[in-house]
């Protein structure tokens, strides 16, 4: 165990440090900052001096250490836009973007887990067969249309709920969130439900899926066989083995979702990392997207890492090997 | 045409036989595959020639008359562009788009798939390693941050795709071809001494391919969404050849105040679009599904 | 459905009959409207405490006999006739509840394959204290009391402890055992057993086998013993049904149907089972060759059969301290290990004979034959020489592509073994073809003549492997291998994948073959009376190590090793007192 979990730190930090690499490579060396942050009326002094002061004028391995140097200094360096750290920034907008994620992932599972045991259970009836073809329509939508449908029909049809912004917050432990009172609920429910829908339709499908598969093993057969009631066989044979997979998708899926809520965040104005993402490149402000990209890196990397050893806890195969 | 032996095109039928969601899905794709072909012959007018755009014509709801008498089904846009025409013309985009990157970059990942199972050793290891490395994120992430870095356009747009498509492909073909690459046949062509290239294009190719063709059609349709989501988005293709999700983003600052049918209509085809691939791909998977297929 | 007739209680069922299988036939229906039927108006009878066996090849419909009685069956499949009456009450065609009363509690069921039919992420007191709860009034600690005391009745050593573990971390004669328990755990009036032995190492069938037969005499439960297996029919069984594509052959005692088989399928079935004890030239089964027009094959195959230039008395193949050592992959929870699956072995093979290795899975056998053919490497520090050369230093192409073509193989798995995306004909010509010795047209006329000389017909050349049968496959593979002229051929356990009847035809086969053409081989086996059927010398080999070598009727009579002996002994015979 303590050799897997350091062969994996291993791997994990050369994965962080080829990130760290290409970001640096991209954001730095393929687009030059001087062109991008001076003014038409910049003398060719002026060019070199600003060179200087962003230090872009030393030699690329240089640049490349101190860049890393900062980083692990926890120094992102100040937001052109905002003029402020980028990480208090980052920080700031965090908890906004986690709690629609949350809530997302929660109604995915809730909703989708049960409805994807029923259809790989019934595979003929009626209902499995809607629950399909809604899981497929759902799957078709794309993100920011179905968005955009939410609006006009509750905000702007409907005006049952508020379009855009975060509403009123309430600070929990001493951190900002919306959840916690009706304003603040009401603004979050468009994004998250529009984050939910594809959850929803994805864990419906890989219960589905893992149920089917389960159930044609020749364990369920023999649980059967040996006199196990049906309702016992789905709740300790069959969940326990489609819950795995579950559980190793919706740990990286969980970093997929803080992805897409670039999108989400965007069209309904949701002051979360996405949007500022999106922001940041329009504004072609450098430090906010070279510290988010790290930033979501390293969560990447940990996501896997946890889920990797989770998944060996749970599965006695792995864990008795 | 033996018993025994169906032909490719009888094993496709007996896929779809009975599943009506799913021929009308091809139906449809066909439909709008022919729309995008032959869209410069079909569209009312030519949305990106100026000269036939007239910005009195602009905001026009659904089923309005047009400066030059003709109807325009489907409103327009605050040019004056009939949505009806550019919907057609995002549709050859869209579909352009996607399909060269889908097909490109799943090209590239089971070549290095099969590269990966054969070699094994240290091609194997930088192979797979790139794999993890792109599959830790998710792909409208890495797409953002290429067009970031490099710029937009539809080539660019196409590479971020490819990147985005190689590494399942390679990963899916690698398992199937390192579990083919212990059966006996393999063994057998080796012993007949018959070359690398021979094996992984006679041998390992055609056994191993099945999967990838299976999540194709997937692949397609998630590549059309993911170019519409970066368009509508701004980083995707340009102004002066709108896909179907800069079209949306066009019609979006106008949803709020009632003009619905810019961003809609577009949406609708590109949703119905998506539709149709995805029942297609949802059969094509169910019945490549052994767990479903049952006894046959 | 079960038809209304047979709902009352049989009045042909005497007091003696436990379970009455009555005119069932049971039918799945197909593709374009055809029907398969997996049996066909089949009845069997099954007295209180017997024990009677169900035997037959695949697709006899063995398996659907415990399957229509336990309600199994699979949803498509059709009750056309008959009916399964167990005490007179028909089981056949219920309700999935009607099934509560019988499931596990009058019936237990004992699967195959007993590591997939327990399942992986629960520990075996959760399965076998769910089963006690499910089918006894037992519960909690009582309940826990009594799997101990099952497990141990099932002798299975350090029963409490084995509670708590995971069926992966046991072998597989310890879960059958497990399945045992679970299945003997309500006192059932029968036990259905599906090939209960057939996943398991061969040291450990009989022992298994016999746990099974003292729990069910302890109990007075009887058995349904579904077998291919004649050996465990002979050991275990009170009265046999034989069974062929569904339908009844031939019933009776056991002695009755081993000794005199009244049936012409029953003695083809006998005569097709190699015995340790009994050397035959040819096992007395129909031959297929004898038909087709052979000659131009043979006379392809003889060309050029240039007298090899060994000296008399030297070996074709001389093997010399080969071992190979394997590095097992680091898991999560374990590191990289190395392990020895050939220890220095070293042999000769002389031209024209067939030597024998036996040894049980994991013994190395098979790593030999591939270190030979060059898909294994050896460690360091050894030699082989073919044909005088050390095949080290064939280092030209031409060279290495001659020896190649020299030394071929006759694969294991018959479904492996082809290429399933290239015709049959493809499969056996395409090296020849790929490799600039045949030209097209060479190529299809040879294809046609290797098959018919391996039993098959010329046409059989345009179709796809999945349109034959394991057997033939196996012949395909032969006429593929023959395709190069080979002067050496390893036969990897070419037949245990194949039904005992297919069994003796391709060995016949392969018996002819070698007359014919004077091929030298290397017959790797776990079946030590194969070996004896087809070899001259024999190794045995264990762990890697061989434990003893000589004549093959000499081996295997008058054993010197105590392993050997241990491997004679365990294997099942047929024999009566």
């Amino acid at each position: 165990m303590l050799s897997f979990i350091l062969r994996r730190l291993g791997q994990s930090s050369v994965l962080v440090l080829i990130m760290s690499v290409l970001v640096f490579a991209g954001m730095y060396v393929v687009s030059d900052p001087v062109a991008v942050l001076a003014g038409d009326d910049f003398t060719e002094e002026d060019r070199q001096a600003l060179a200087r002061e962003l230090g872009v004028d030393k030699p690329l391995i240089t640049q490349y250490l101190v860049f890393l140097s900062n980083i692990a200094k926890g120094d992102f360096g100040v937001s052109f836009v905002y003029n402020r750290p980028v990480l208090d920034l980052i920080l700031e907008r965090l908890p906004a973007t986690l709690e629609v994620a949350v809530l997302a992932i929660s109604m995915g599972l809730i909703l989708g887990i049960p409805m994807g045991i029923y259809s790989g259970l019934n595979r003929e009836k009626k209902a499995t067969k809607s629950i399909s073809f809604l899981t497929t329509v759902g799957y078709s939508i794309p993100n920011f249309w179905q968005a955009l449908l939410l609006i006009l029909l509750c905000s702007v049809w409907l005006k049952i709920l508020p379009a855009s912004g975060r509403g009123d917050t309430t600070d929990l432990f001493g951190i900002p969130v919306s959840f916690l009172n009706w304003d603040g609920f009401s603004h979050m429910l468009l994004p998250a439900v529009n984050l939910a829908i594809y959850k929803i339709c994805m864990q419906t499908r890989l219960s589905r899926s893992g149920t089917q598969e389960v159930m044609y093993q020749d364990y369920m057969t023999f649980a059967r066989a040996k006199g196990i009631s049906k309702m016992r066989r789905i709740r300790r044979h069959l969940l326990r083995n489609i819950l795995l997979p579950i559980v190793t998708i919706t740990g990286l899926e969980l970093g997929g979702l803080i992805a897409f809520s670039t999108v989400t965040e965007t069209v309904f104005s949701w002051p979360g990392i996405g949007k500022l993402l999106l922001d940041s490149i329009h504004h072609a402000d450098r430090p906010v997207v070279v510290a988010y990209l790290i930033g979501i890196t390293l969560m990447f990397v940990t996501i896997n890492f946890v889920v990797d050893v989770l998944y060996a806890l749970l599965d006695p195969r792995i864990r008795y090997k | 045409m033996s018993k025994q032996d169906p032909t490719r095109l009888e094993k496709i039928w007996k896929a779809f036989r009975g599943h009506p969601i799913a021929i009308a899905g091809l139906i449809g794709i066909t439909f709008f595959l022919l729309v995008a072909f032959f869209a410069p012959l079909l569209a009312p007018q030519n949305p990106y020639d100026q000269t036939q755009l007239d910005i009195l014509d602009g905001l026009l709801p659904p089923m309005s008359q047009l400066g030059t008498g003709q109807t325009s089904w489907l409103g327009t846009d605050a040019l004056g562009r009939d949505i009806l025409s550019a919907v057609m013309y995002g549709l050859r985009i869209s579909l352009f788009v996607s399909f060269v990157a889908v097909i490109v970059g799943s090209g590239l990942g089971v070549f290095l798939g099969l590269l990966a199972a054969m070699k094994r050793g240290w091609v194997e290891t930088v192979i797979m390693r790139s794999v993890d490395l792109k599959m830790s994120f998710p792909g409208i992430l890495l797409a953002l941050m290429l067009l970031a870095m490099f710029g937009t356009g539809v080539d660019k747009v196409i590479y971020a795709l490819i990147i985005g498509a190689w590494a399942s492909k390679a990963r899916l073909v690698r398992s199937v071809a390192l579990s083919e690459m212990k059966k006996e046949y393999i063994d057998a062509a080796r012993l007949a001494g018959i070359g690398n290239l021979r094996i992984m294009l006679r041998f390992l190719l055609p056994n191993s391919i099945s999967p990838v063709l299976v999540v194709l059609p997937m692949a397609i349709s998630g590549a059309i969404t993911a170019e519409a989501t970066l368009s509508f988005l701004g980083v995707g293709v340009p102004i002066t050849e709108p896909s179907l999700g800069l079209l949306i983003a066009n019609g979006n600052d106008y949803l709020l105040s009632g003009k619905w049918w810019i961003s809609i209509f577009p949406g609708l085809v590109l949703v119905a679009m998506v539709l149709c691939i995805n029942v297609v791909a949802d059969r094509i998977r169910d019945h490549a599904n052994p767990y479903l297929r049952g006894k046959e | 459905m079960t038809q209304s007739e047979t709902k009352s209680v049989d009045q042909t069922a005497g007091p003696q009959s436990l379970m009455k299988v009555s005119d069932l036939t049971i039918a799945y229906p197909m593709e374009e409207g055809e029907i398969f039927r997996a049996l066909k108006k089949l009845s069997i009878d099954i007295a209180p405490g017997q024990i009677v066996g169900i035997v037959g090849e695949s697709g006899a419909g063995k398996s659907t006999i415990g399957k229509a009685s336990l309600g199994l069956l699979d949803d498509n499949a059709i009750i056309e006739t008959g009916s399964v009456t167990l005490d007179g009450a028909v089981i056949s065609g219920l309700l999935e509840e009607g099934y509560d009363a019988i499931r596990g509690k009058k019936i237990g069921y004992i699967y195959q394959n007993p590591m997939t039919a327990l399942n992986p992420v629960l520990t075996i007191g959760e399965q076998l204290i769910e089963a006690i709860e499910a089918n006894t009034e037992k519960r909690g600690d009582d309940a826990r009391d009594y799997a101990i005391s099952l497990l141990e009745k099932a002798e299975v050593p350090y029963a409490e402890d084995r509670l708590s573990k995971y069926p992966h971390q046991l072998s597989g004669g310890l879960c059958q055992r497990i399945v045992f328990a679970i299945a003997i755990s309500a006192k059932p009036d029968l036990i259905i057993a599906d090939e209960p032995t057939t996943a398991l190492d061969v040291t450990v069938q009989k022992a298994v086998l016999e746990t099974l037969r003292s729990l069910a005499k302890q109990d007075n439960i009887a058995i349904i013993l579904i077998t291919h297996d004649m050996s465990v029919v002979a050991n275990m069984c009170d009265y046999v049904y034989v069974l062929r594509y569904g339908e009844l052959v031939e019933h009776g005692p056991t002695r009755q149907i081993l000794t005199e088989p009244k049936e012409d399928y029953s003695r083809e079935l006998m005569a097709s089972i190699p015995r340790i004890d009994h050397y035959v030239e040819r096992f007395a089964v129909p031959g297929l060759g004898n038909v087709k027009d052979r000659t131009r094959a043979l006379a392809y195959l003889m060309e050029h059969k240039t007298d090899q230039t060994i000296p008399k008395g030297e070996p074709l193949l001389k093997v010399r301290n080969i071992s190979k050592t394997f590095v097992s992959e680091a898991g999560i929870f374990t590191s990289a290990s190395p392990f020895k699956a050939l220890d220095d072995v070293s042999f000769d093979v002389y031209s024209g004979e067939t030597l024998g290795i036996v040894g049980e899975s994991g013994s190395g056998k098979s790593t030999i034959g591939r270190i030979i053919l060059g898909l294994h490497e050896s460690d360091p520090g050894h030699e082989i020489l073919y044909k005088g050369r050390n095949i080290a230093e064939l280092t030209s192409r031409k060279d290495r592509l001659a020896h190649c073509m020299s030394l071929q193989c006759i694969f294991q798995d018959p479904y492996s073994s082809l290429n399933p995306r290239m015709s049959a004909g493809n499969n056996i010509t395409y090296a020849l073809q790929s490799n600039g010795l045949l030209s097209g047209s060479a190529a299809r006329e040879l294809a046609g003549d290797l098959l018919e000389l391996v039993g098959l017909s010329r046409s059989d050349a345009s179709k796809m492997p999945h349109a034959f049968s394991g057997g033939e496959r196996q012949r395909i593979g032969i006429a593929r291998a023959l395709s190069f002229r080979p002067d050496f051929i390893f036969c990897d356990e070419p037949t245990s994948a194949l039904d005992v009847t297919v069994q003796a035809e391709l060995l016949n086969l392969l018996k002819d073959l070698q007359d014919e053409l004077g091929l030298t081989m290397l017959f790797v086996s776990h079946d030590l009376a194969v070996v004896r059927q087809m070899c001259d010398r024999v190794l045995v080999m264990k762990s890697g190590k061989v434990m003893e070598a000589g004549p093959c009727a000499e081996v295997l009579t008058t054993p010197k090793d105590d392993y050997t002996k241990s491997l004679l002994d365990a294997m099942p015979r047929i024999v009566f007192e």
